[in-house]
């Protein structure tokens, strides 16, 4: 009953922005950067891209409560470039990836594409008969 | 730190059929894999019955059960980034043309017989749609759909049989007006594409990210799936590789037929999460 609306999972409300970023005051070259309205799809995709940087010391996420939909991601750098600044890189290099992604399968499609408009067998089971016809005689609508 | 990162990834797709598609996907981390996963799943727009007003139902089922299969019946979805806008984005009142396909249902049974009411007695109809109220602000839409957009998937294609709603006796009926709205499978699961979507990587678990549990021997008892042939089982002498890195995934993307599997695994790139939000928290940081 108290549960929160669904699409409060991934619509931003008014005014609402995507990205915070607080800079850490205790450790160096570090930031904390919640992203709102966002899941374990993009936080382990940026995560995972951060470690692969020679220049990232730590970069970690959590979604902190399961029912808050937001997550905290932390990253800590050697000092030749701001938190920020790398995270905006792995952005970046992330759409590139997908980019060159989309034209490998734009490549595959097309020499596939013969054999994938036509579908010789039934993907989805032979064709169904219709009801049965009761046997004739009455029933209890009939009076 | 990983010799692939700079490599582009590479993808082979090995078969490719009406209502799936079956690839391996190699140069990304399983990170990136995983994401690309869970974008097929849960990140793609499709359309589904949404608002459902029922107007006499005297079949065995409830409104409410009536209601939540309606909104499971597979409706075509075709470039549904463009052909639809979300009602929540739309300027109209309630719901009109430009985010919300109306469909009507209305069977009786006369015959002593047992007569299926299926997603092909759905009936596009604009008289669903209340005359009096307005449309939201012009835009491009209409023009973006397909013939058949927010139809039931197969409707009129006597190759694919379709889905039960309820089965009907004499003197019973099932009179329906509804709304199909576009949405996100993150909302519902029935804005899902995929009906499944199987996912899978090193075959032989040389990298041991999972432990088998067995009687005597784990190699007699687990079979191995048929991914296991496209590559090197392990030697019995070979030490663990605690640096190895999963290398080749496979995917096998089944769709229930809103969008086809192409569709579906070339908007991954171009849609939602995984490029969008990227570039929207690119802009964010650069302010
Ligand atoms: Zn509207």
């Amino acid at each position: 009953m108290n549960a929160p609306n669904r699409s409060e999972l991934f619509v931003l409300e008014d005014g609402e922005k995507a990205v915070e970023i607080i800079e850490d005051t205790k450790i160096p070259n570090a930031a904390t950067i919640k992203v709102v309205k966002q899941d374990h799809t993009l936080a382990n995709m940026l995560r995972s891209q951060l470690l692969a940087t020679p220049s990232v010391l730590f970069a970690g996420y959590k979604v902190p409560h399961p029912l808050q939909p937001y997550f905290i991601l932390k990253i800590q750098t050697d000092g030749t470039i701001t938190p920020a600044d790398v995270l905006q890189q792995a952005c970046s290099k992330l759409i590139g990836t997908l980019t060159a992604l989309e034209a490998k399968f734009k490549r595959e499609f097309s020499f596939k594409d013969v054999e994938g408009a036509v579908v010789s067998e039934d993907p989805y089971g032979g064709p169904s008969t219709g009801g049965p016809t009761w046997a004739g005689g009455r029933d209890y609508l009939d009076f | 730190m990983q010799a692939n990162a700079e490599l582009e990834p590479s993808v082979h797709i090995r078969e490719l059929k009406k209502d799936r598609v079956n690839f391996v996907l190699e140069n990304v981390d399983l990170a990136f894999a995983n994401s690309l996963r869970r974008v097929m799943m849960a990140d793609l727009p499709t359309v589904a019955i949404d608002t459902v007003e029922v107007v006499s139902n005297t079949t065995v089922l409830p409104d409410e059960f009536i209601a939540h299969r309606l909104g499971m019946i597979p409706l075509v979805s075709a470039n549904c980034d463009e052909a639809i806008r979300e009602t929540r984005e739309c300027t109209c009142d309630t719901a009109c043309e430009y985010c919300a396909i109306p469909l009507s249902l209305n069977v009786a049974c006369h015959d002593s017989r047992t007569l299926d009411i299926t997603s092909n007695h759905l009936q596009y109809d604009p008289s669903v749609f209340n005359p009096q109220q307005e449309s939201g602000a012009e835009g491009e839409e209409l023009t973006k759909r397909v013939d058949n957009f927010g139809h039931p998937v197969g409707k009129n294609d006597p190759s694919l049989p379709p889905v039960l709603i309820a089965k009907i006796r004499k003197g019973q009926e099932l009179k329906v007006r509804c709304l199909a709205k576009r949405g996100l499978a993150k909302e519902h699961a029935k804005w899902s594409p995929c009906s499944a979507v199987a996912f899978e990587y090193d075959p032989h678990n040389k990298l041991r990210h999972t432990t088998y549990w067995y009687e005597t021997d784990p190699r007699a008892e687990w079979p191995l799936s048929d991914n296991a042939r496209e590559e090197e089982p392990p030697r019995d002498d070979e030490p663990f590789d605690f640096n190895a890195k999963p290398q080749r995934f496979y995917f096998e993307v089944e769709t229930d037929g809103s969008l086809g599997p192409q569709e579906v695994v070339m908007k991954v790139s171009k849609h939602p999460s995984a490029s969008c939000h990227c570039a929207e928290s690119l802009e964010f940081i650069n302010m």
